[in-house]
């Protein structure tokens, strides 16, 4: 009898243990589809991700040149290169591949320690401000020719990934995140709203509309425009000529009027309830895709894959342009650390890499909106269409929407501003009082900024 | 290849007859015979034992020295250091969130293992009597959580206390007539949910190790004790927690760091690094750390945080060392 238990007990363990290790794959899988488009507040899918790195080597074991590249995400970069590596069989490639989270500490502890960082490593465009404050860590990508490819990139793409001065290029930019509405065509229908994307840009083309759709959401269907204070924040700070800081570094918070009118907006959005409880990346948020517990997610190109794998049977998203033009989230850099023997060599991949032809494969391959105009001209753009969000063009919105970003200065405190004002928002959502939980806000970020 | 064969034996020849220096080895082989067979034997015990050593200066000493180093400066980890006397410190005593998460980190500290080591021994009490039927599940079924993954844990408990009327644990309190709770941003929400998170993967390891201690109590004592007609409650009270002593002594010392240092739970539960509801000295730390870049008040925070360790783990000490004593003392007066 004994034995007996302890024989299924072992099995039970056994199959609870390959339970776990089947998640795990599960996980990585649903990291790699929505991955390596800066989710910088995808913490839990970073999180859940804990296996090793993945390496590939390309190119022959005795080249002259061995270069290697750090990067995260699923990029589809190794299958990509392997043009290049035949065509070039004097350089061979080994390339790192590691979650988001792990790959920026790896980069950071090892400019820190002077040693160990690869010849290119890219550089999440929520990161790359951190990394401006350290230019002697880096090459100058102008000193090895980037100027000549400096026209072939968006004009504030291509500034983020400067300094201020705008003389030092630390990155060459990979793919971009500019922002739309998604919306959710049943709602607008019962609530009596155009339901083609065309219809819907002509009526909600500016906040106020947004608002009056709202209304009219509410009082059809008794539920939320937007998922949560964030989203209806971010979309309109990103609109905004300034943000949390001047270009000399100073805190604007209290001085600039653009940030604390979103935040008010999305202050009185909430207090309408025309904002959901639903925080980005919890279970509720996903499953709310599935459900349309909200009409609109005001979010950028990478979000498709987010949306795709939370509600597949879905078939009433739409895509449409955001009212009062577009802001960017996410995408990434890639930079060659000083530290690189061979950054000639290094720099004549990377040039050849995000080229507007090898952007074009990858967004066909894994969905990297490009950050090159030149590609949007591309067949795959102007004949794409996504069955998904009912055969429309999206590309070509998306295409659209990154073509009206504008550069804005963040600073590398941006991020620890950003997440106090983001607590802020919650606690109105909770009940506080806007103005008050304002100063409360600015007394948070003073605390974080003194240190 | 040979040569080296016929030195073998020689050497061990020298074993046996402990040091003979003056056994004058042929001059084939003068290279490193200046060593005695004893100071040999010393130099490989230690180069036996150097990889654990060498590893622990590398990544225990070190960084431990190195943040005592980097509180006084600051430092956003690529720039260059700035020396700044005690102005860290200075920093995070001011901060209201510091004193936040202090608060924070011993009321969950209190609501996570206090109960969680009461009901272990009640449980190892229970699976070590002779009542229960089919052990060996018993124990493996309450040491599982321990196995799991903090993080696979934290997740499944935010969809558990789900801020959403819908969440299970909210559907439960509106059931009953209750307000539902926003469980990952109310004061004593969070509290109660990580609480809860701590004592689920803990209770387990602890009644295990209670169930071992228990194990180690001779029967003879609850037959005599059965025979005078002791209750359950009395055994518990007059054998069991006295003869576990020493291992009440370890849980609960083990509990105290463990509690003092939570991080993982709060970090993943909260989401975005954590809100001042949940946030504990270790995850305030870390976002000083590796959100600010700011290397010198996070350092500065950990030192603090040993000294809090130091007093909280000396203040239980005294405390659960008294554990038997009154209870001796009534057993003699009876």
């Amino acid at each position: 009898m004994n034995r007996f238990w302890k024989i299924s007990a072992f099995t039970a363990t056994a199959a609870v243990l390959a339970a776990c290790g089947g998640n795990e794959n599960g996980d990585e899988n649903a990291a790699a589809e929505n991955g390596g488009n800066g989710d910088n507040n995808g913490e839990e899918n970073v999180a859940m991700n804990e296996d090793d790195a993945e390496v590939t080597d390309l190119g022959d074991d005795d080249a002259d040149i061995e270069l290697s590249f750090w990067l995260f995400g699923a990029t589809g970069y190794p299958e990509l290169a392997e043009e290049y590596v035949e065509e070039n069989p004097d350089v061979s490639i080994t390339f790192q591949e590691i979650d988001m989270e792990d790959h920026h500490n790896n980069l950071f502890t090892s400019l820190s320690a002077g040693s160990g960082a690869p010849d290119m490593a890219a550089v999440e465009v929520s990161e790359i401000d951190n990394y401006k404050e350290a230019t002697d860590q880096f090459h100058n990508l102008y000193d090895l020719g980037a100027g000549d490819i400096e026209d072939d990139f968006l004009d504030w793409v291509w500034e983020v990934g400067a300094d201020v001065d705008g003389d030092f290029q630390l990155g060459i930019p990979t793919d971009i995140g500019p922002t739309v509405m998604f919306y959710r065509q049943d709602i607008f229908e019962e609530a009596g709203l155009p339901t083609e994307p065309e219809d819907v840009e002509a009526e909600i083309d500016t906040w106020d509309a947004y608002r009056d759709a709202a209304d009219q959401i509410l009082e059809a269907t008794g539920g939320p425009m937007a998922d949560n204070p964030e989203s209806v924040f971010n979309a309109k700070r990103d609109q905004a000529p300034e943000n949390y800081f001047n270009e000399e570094d100073e805190l604007i918070l209290d001085e600039s009027p653009y940030v604390r009118s979103a935040y008010d907006d999305a202050a009185e959005m909430i207090m309408d309830d025309h904002i959901g409880n639903f925080e980005m990346w919890t279970p509720e948020w996903g499953a709310g895709m599935a459900d349309g517990d909200y009409a609109t997610l005001l979010a950028p190109a990478w979000m498709q894959g987010v949306i795709k794998d939370n509600a597949p049977d879905q078939e009433n998203w739409r895509i449409a342009n955001m009212p009062e033009g577009a802001g960017n989230w996410g995408g990434s850099y890639v930079t060659i650390p000083e530290q690189s023997d061979h950054p000639e060599e290094a720099f004549d991949f990377l040039e050849w890499l995000l080229a507007p032809e090898q952007q074009v494969k990858a967004f066909e391959n894994m969905g990297l909106f490009p950050s090159t105009p030149e590609s949007y001209e591309d067949e795959a753009f102007s004949e794409y269409s996504d069955d998904y969000f009912g055969g429309q063009n999206t590309a070509r919105i998306f295409a659209e929407a990154a073509e009206e970003v504008d550069y804005v200065y963040k600073g590398a405190d941006y991020g620890d501003v950003n997440a106090e004002i983001l607590d802020g928002l919650f606690n109105v959502l909770d009940g506080a009082d806007p103005d008050e939980e304002w100063e409360d806000i600015l007394q948070r970020v003073e605390q974080r900024l003194a240190r | 290849m040979a040569e080296p064969k016929h030195d073998y034996p020689n050497d061990t020849n020298i074993d046996e007859k402990d040091q003979k220096p003056s056994k004058q080895p042929g001059s084939d082989t003068p290279k490193k015979r200046n060593f005695t067979q004893r100071q040999r034997n010393i130099a490989s015990g230690y180069l036996f034992i150097s990889p654990f050593y060498l590893l622990f200066a590398v990544f225990g000493v070190f960084p431990i020295l190195f943040s005592f180093y980097l509180a006084f400066f600051r430092w956003d980890g690529l720039g260059p250091m700035e020396f700044v006397g005690f102005n860290n410190f200075a920093i995070i005593f001011n901060d209201p969130l510091f004193w936040k998460s202090i608060y924070n980190t011993i009321i969950i500290g209190i609501m996570g293992t206090a109960p969680q080591l009461i009901v272990a021994i009640l449980i190892a009490f229970a699976l070590n009597s002779a009542l229960i039927r089919m052990k060996s599940i018993f124990r493996l079924a309450i040491f599982l959580p321990y196995v799991t993954s903090i993080v696979a844990v934290a997740i499944v408990f935010s969809v558990i206390f789900s801020n959403q009327d819908s969440g299970l644990v909210n559907s439960v309190i509106v059931f009953f007539g209750g307000d539902p709770v926003t469980w990952t941003r109310s004061e004593w929400g969070t509290k109660f949910a990580i609480s809860a998170m701590v004592f689920w993967r803990w209770v387990g390891y602890n009644t295990i190790i209670y169930l071992a201690g228990m194990q180690s109590i001779p029967n003879d004592l609850y037959e005599a004790a059965k025979m005078d007609g002791a209750t359950i409650r009395q055994q518990i009270q007059y054998i069991t927690i006295p003869m576990l002593k020493p291992f009440i002594l370890f849980t609960v010392f083990t509990a105290t760091i463990g509690a003092l240092q939570i991080f993982a739970e709060p970090h993943i539960f909260q989401g975005r690094g954590g809100r001042p509801e949940g946030i504990s000295v270790v995850l305030y730390l870390y976002r000083d750390a590796f959100n600010s870049n700011a290397f010198g008040t996070a350092s500065a925070t950990a030192i603090v945080l040993f000294f809090i360790i130091i007093i909280f783990s000396t203040m239980n000490m005294y405390v659960t060392n008294r554990i038997g004593q009154p209870a001796k003392r009534k057993k003699v007066k009876a």
